[in-house]
C-alpha cells in the first residue's frame, strides 16, 4: 500500500481522538463512581437499576409507616394499661363491698370512687395521638366517648397500614369493642362502661345482691381489655418482625444496585493508568513519525 | 541523424522534464487539499526519426489523475449512512439526558414520591401536611410530564426547522454540479484537461451523499447524472432539480419536501418526503432528520404520553370514588378526564396537557365513605391507600403487563438502547469511513516523499537534455571548424 504524508496525520489524529474518548470515558467513570451514567451506557442495567431504586424507596416509605405505626400500637397498649388497673379498681372495689360488714355510707363513698374511676376510663378512651383519637377507629376527629353518657361515637373500622407490599396491619383498637362491649353496647364483649353504672348504682343503693352480681361482669372486664392488650401486643411484634425484615432487604438491595452501577475502582484506577500510558506513547510516537521526511536530507 | 535531430530531441526533453515539474509542484502545493486527487505526466517516446528509428524525443502524453471511481461511490454510500446516523445521534443526545434518571431524579423519582405522598396520608388521613404533600408531590410530577413533552417537541420543531437549511443546502450543491457537468464535457471536447474540475465534482458529490442519499454514474460524455438513492432524478445534463418545503397538513402542519424535476415547470412538484426518509441506513441528514421528527421522538413522546394518561385514568377512577374531607365525592383528581379504556386511543400530547383537577387540600378524596355522616369520620384512609397502592398494581399497558414505574423504566430503556445502537453505528460507520478515506488517500493522495524523488529524477533528466543541446552544439561547431 503507498503511505501518504496525509493517511499518517490522519492515522494519528484518528488514533489520538480515539485514546482521548478512552481516556474521557474511564475519568468519568472515576470521578463518578459509577459503570452508567447515562441510559446509553448499558441500557438493561438501568432499568434494572430504577426498578431496584423503586423498591428500595417502597421499603423507606414502609419503614415511614411502621415509625409512625408503631407509635400508635404503643400509645394503645400503654393506654389500654391504664385501663387495665382502673378495672381492676373497679374490680377490688366489688369484691370489698360484696362483703357484708360495710355499712350504706361506705358503700356510698366507694360510689363516689367508682364514678371516678368511670370518667377515667372514658376519659383514657378518648386519649389521643398527634390530635387524633386513637380508640374513634375512622371517626379520629372528634372524641369517641361521650364524657357524660359514656356511648361510643366513633366507628368500627380498622385503620390500616402497609407494611410490606400488599401486606397490611392495623394500627388502632376501636373503643367500642375495648370499652363498650360492640355495637350496640354488649352485643359482643362486655359493656364496662354500663357494668360500671350498674355497679356504682348497687353500691349506691346499698344493694348487695346487685354489687355480687356485678363481680363476674368486673372479671370479663378485667380479660377484654388483657385480650385487647395481646392483640396490640402481637401487632406490635408483628411491626417490629416487619421493620428488621426491611432493614435487611434494604441493604440487599443496596448491594444489588451498587454491583450493577458502581465502578469496581480499583479496575479503573488501573485502566485509567494503563491508558493515559498509551497516550503518552502515541503522542511521543506521533512527534517522531512525523519528524521524518525526504525534506530533511535534500 | 543529423547533429540538429539531437538538438530537436533536448528540446522535447527540456519541454517534457520542465512539464512534469509543473505537475510535480501542483500535487506538492495541493498536499492539503481536501477532495484533491495526485496527477501525473505520462512521458511517451516521440515517434519517428530517420535512422534505425529510435525515435523522436519525449512528449507528455497526457496528464493522469490518480483515481478509484469505486472507491469514490462506497465513500459516498458511507457519506449517507453517516450523515443519517450523526443527525440521528445528536437528537437522541439532546433527549437521553430527559430520561436519565440515573443522574437526577427524573419521572421515576418524582412518580414514586408522589405515591409515597399517598401513603403518608394514608398514614394520617386528615393531616394538613400530608395533603399538602399529596398536592406538591402531584404538582412535580405533572411539572416533569410537562417539561419532558415540551422538549420533546423542541426537538421535534428543531428537526422540522432545520430541513429548510438542508434543502437549500442540497439545492445549492446539485446546482453547482450540473454547472460543472457542462464545464467538464466542453473542456474534454477539446482534448484538454479537467482534472480539477472533476475532483471539485467528486467533492460536491461526496458532501451531497452527506445530506441525502444519493446514486450517481456518469454518462459517456463525462456528465454526471445524479438521483436520490430511490427515485427522482436530481441532476440530469446541466440541468438541476429544486426542492422546496411546503406545510403538510396530514402531518400536523410539519414540512413536506416538494421536489421539482430538473427543468421541470413550475407547480410541477412532487412530494418526496417518503421517498427521502424510507432510504434504508443510507438517506444523509435530511432522512435521519425527517427520522427524528417522524419517527424517533413520536416514539418516547407515544410512551410518555401512554404513562400520563394510565396514571390519570386509573388515579381519577379510585379518586372520583372517594370522599374529601367535606364528603364531596366523584371529583376527578387529574384534568383532562383521559379517554377511558388505553391503550387503544391516547391523545397525543396528552402528557403536556395533563394538569391537576383537585387544587385544595381538603377535596383530596382520602376516604372510602362520606366522613360527615354519623358513624364515620376523617380518618377513613381507606381510599389513600388503594391510591398508593396503584404504584405496584400490575397493569395492562403496550408493553405487556407492567407496572406504572416498570413502565417508565421500560421507556428510558428504550432511550438508552436507542442511543447505544446509534453509538455503536456510528463508531462502525467512522472506522469504516476511516478505511475507505485511507484506501482513497494511498491512491490519489500526495506523498511528498514521492514528490521530492520525482522532482529530483526531473530535474536531473532536465540537466541532462540540457548538456545534450550543449554536446549537439560543440557537435556543430567542430563540424563548422571542419569546414574552415
Amino acid at each position: 500500500m503507498r503511505i501518504t504524508e496525509g493517511i499518517i496525520a490522519n492515522n494519528i489524529l484518528g488514533n489520538l481522538q480515539l485514546g482521548q474518548q478512552q481516556l474521557e470515558r474511564l475519568q468519568q467513570q472515576a470521578s463518578t463512581g459509577m459503570r452508567i451514567n447515562a441510559p446509553g451506557d448499558d441500557p438493561v442495567s438501568t432499568q434494572q437499576v430504577l426498578q431496584l431504586k423503586g423498591v428500595l424507596q417502597d421499603y423507606d416509605q414502609y419503614t415511614r409507616n411502621i415509625i409512625t405505626g408503631s407509635a400508635w400500637l404503643g400509645q394503645s397498649d400503654n393506654t389500654m394499661a391504664g385501663m387495665g388497673s382502673v378495672v381492676a379498681r373497679a374490680h377490688e372495689i366489688a369484691m370489698t363491698m360484696a362483703n357484708g360488714s360495710y355499712s350504706a355510707t361506705n358503700r356510698a363513698n366507694a360510689a363516689v370512687e367508682l364514678k371516678q374511676l368511670r370518667s377515667e376510663l372514658i376519659q383514657q378512651g378518648n386519649s389521643q395521638m398527634a390530635g387524633r383519637y386513637i380508640f374513634g377507629g375512622f371517626a379520629s376527629d372528634k372524641p369517641p366517648f361521650d364524657a357524660t353518657t359514656g356511648a361510643y361515637a366513633g366507628s368500627d373500622d380498622a385503620v390500616k397500614m402497609e407494611v410490606g407490599q400488599g401486606s397490611y396491619v392495623s394500627i388502632n383498637y376501636p373503643g367500642s369493642r375495648l370499652l363498650s362491649g360492640g355495637t350496640p353496647p354488649g352485643s359482643s364483649g362486655v359493656d364496662i362502661i354500663g357494668e360500671l353504672d350498674k355497679l356504682t348504682t348497687a353500691l349506691s343503693t346499698n344493694d348487695v345482691t346487685g354489687i355480687r352480681a356485678a363481680l363476674p361482669a368486673m372479671d370479663a372486664a378485667q380479660s377484654q381489655i388483657l385480650a385487647a392488650r395481646t392483640d396490640v401486643g402481637g401487632r406490635m411484634n408483628r411491626v417490629q418482625n416487619a421493620a428488621s425484615n426491611l432493614e435487611s432487604l434494604k441493604l440487599s438491595q443496596t448491594a444489588a444496585i451498587s454491583d450493577r452501577q458502581d465502578v469496581d475502582i480499583l479496575q479503573v484506577i488501573s485502566d485509567l493508568t494503563r491508558q493515559q500510558t498509551a497516550f503518552q506513547a502515541a503522542l511521543s510516537s506521533a512527534a517522531k513519525t512525523s519528524k521524518l521526511s525526504l525534506l530533511d536530507y535534500l | 541523424m543529423s547533429i540538429l535531430g539531437i538538438l530537436d530531441i533536448g528540446r522535447t526533453a527540456l519541454a517534457a522534464q520542465k512539464a512534469a515539474i509543473e505537475v510535480t509542484g501542483q500535487n506538492i502545493a495541493n498536499v492539503n487539499t481536501p477532495g484533491y486527487s495526485r496527477q501525473t505526466a505520462v512521458l511517451e517516446t516521440a515517434p519517428g526519426g530517420q535512422d534505425q528509428g529510435i525515435g523522436n524525443g519525449v512528449f507528455v502524453a497526457s496528464i493522469q489523475r490518480s483515481y478509484d471511481r469505486f472507491l469514490q461511490s462506497q465513500i459516498n454510500d458511507k457519506n449517507s449512512a453517516s450523515g443519517e446516523q450523526t443527525t440521528e445521534q445528536a437528537a437522541l443526545q439532546r433527549m437521553q439526558p430527559l430520561f436519565n434518571d440515573l443522574a437526577a431524579e427524573g419521572l421515576s423519582g418524582s412518580l414514586q414520591k408522589f405515591f409515597s405522598a399517598w401513603q403518608d396520608l394514608s398514614m394520617n388521613p386528615q393531616g394538613e401536611a400530608e395533603r399538602q404533600s399529596v398536592l406538591a408531590k402531584a404538582q412535580t410530577l405533572m411539572d416533569n410530564f410537562h417539561q419532558i413533552s415540551n422538549s420533546l417537541t423542541t426537538v421535534k420543531q428543531d428537526a422540522n426547522q432545520s430541513l429548510g437549511a438542508l434543502t437549500n443546502d442540497i439545492n445549492n450543491k446539485t446546482k453547482q454540479i450540473a454547472a460543472l457537468n457542462i464545464q467538464i464535457m466542453q473542456a474534454e471536447q477539446n482534448n484538454g484537461s479537467a482534472n480539477t474540475l472533476r475532483d471539485s465534482r467528486d467533492l460536491l458529490l461526496k458532501d451531497l451523499a452527506g445530506k441525502v442519499g444519493i446514486h450517481s454514474f456518469e454518462q459517456p460524455d463525462g456528465m454526471v447524472t445524479v438521483s436520490l438513492a430511490r427515485g427522482p432524478v436530481l441532476v440530469e445534463g446541466n440541468r438541476s432539480a429544486t426542492l422546496d418545503l411546503q406545510a403538510d397538513a396530514a402531518n400536523s402542519g410539519l414540512y413536506g419536501i416538494m421536489l421539482t424535476a430538473p427543468g421541470g415547470a413550475a407547480g410541477s412538484a412532487t412530494d418526496v418526503t417518503s421517498i427521502i426518509a424510507e432510504s434504508g441506513s443510507g438517506s444523509g441528514e435530511l432522512g435521519g432528520t425527517l427520522r427524528v421528527r417522524d419517527n424517533l421522538v413520536n416514539g418516547f413522546a407515544a410512551g410518555l404520553d401512554e404513562l400520563a394518561s394510565t396514571l390519570a385514568v386509573k388515579v381519577n377512577g379510585l379518586h372520583a370514588a372517594g370522599f374529601a374531607l367535606n364528603g364531596t365525592t366523584g371529583v376527578d383528581f387529574f384534568t383532562p378526564p383521559p379517554a377511558p379504556v388505553p391503550p387503544a386511543t391516547i391523545a397525543a400530547g396528552f402528557s403536556a396537557g395533563i394538569a391537576l383537577n383537585v387544587t385544595t387540600t381538603a377535596g383530596i378524596a382520602a376516604a372510602s365513605t362520606d366522613p360527615t355522616l354519623a358513624g364515620n369520620g376523617t380518618g377513613n384512609n381507606v381510599n389513600s391507600l388503594a391510591i398508593a397502592d396503584l404504584k405496584n398494581l400490575t397493569l395492562t399497558m403496550s408493553g405487556g403487563k407492567t407496572t406504572l414505574t416498570g413502565f417508565y423504566g421500560s421507556l428510558v430503556g428504550k432511550v438508552g438502547l436507542a442511543v447505544q445502537s446509534s453509538q455503536q453505528n456510528g463508531a462502525q460507520n467512522s472506522a469504516m469511513l476511516k478505511q475507505l478515506n485511507m484506501l482513497r488517500e494511498s491512491t490519489s493522495g500526495v506523498s511528498l516523499d514521492e514528490e521530492l524523488t520525482g522532482m529530483i529524477r526531473y530535474q536531473k533528466a532536465f540537466q541532462g537534455a540540457a548538456h545534450l543541446i550543449t554536446t549537439g552544439q560543440q557537435m556543430m561547431d567542430t563540424v563548422l571548424n571542419m569546414v574552415r
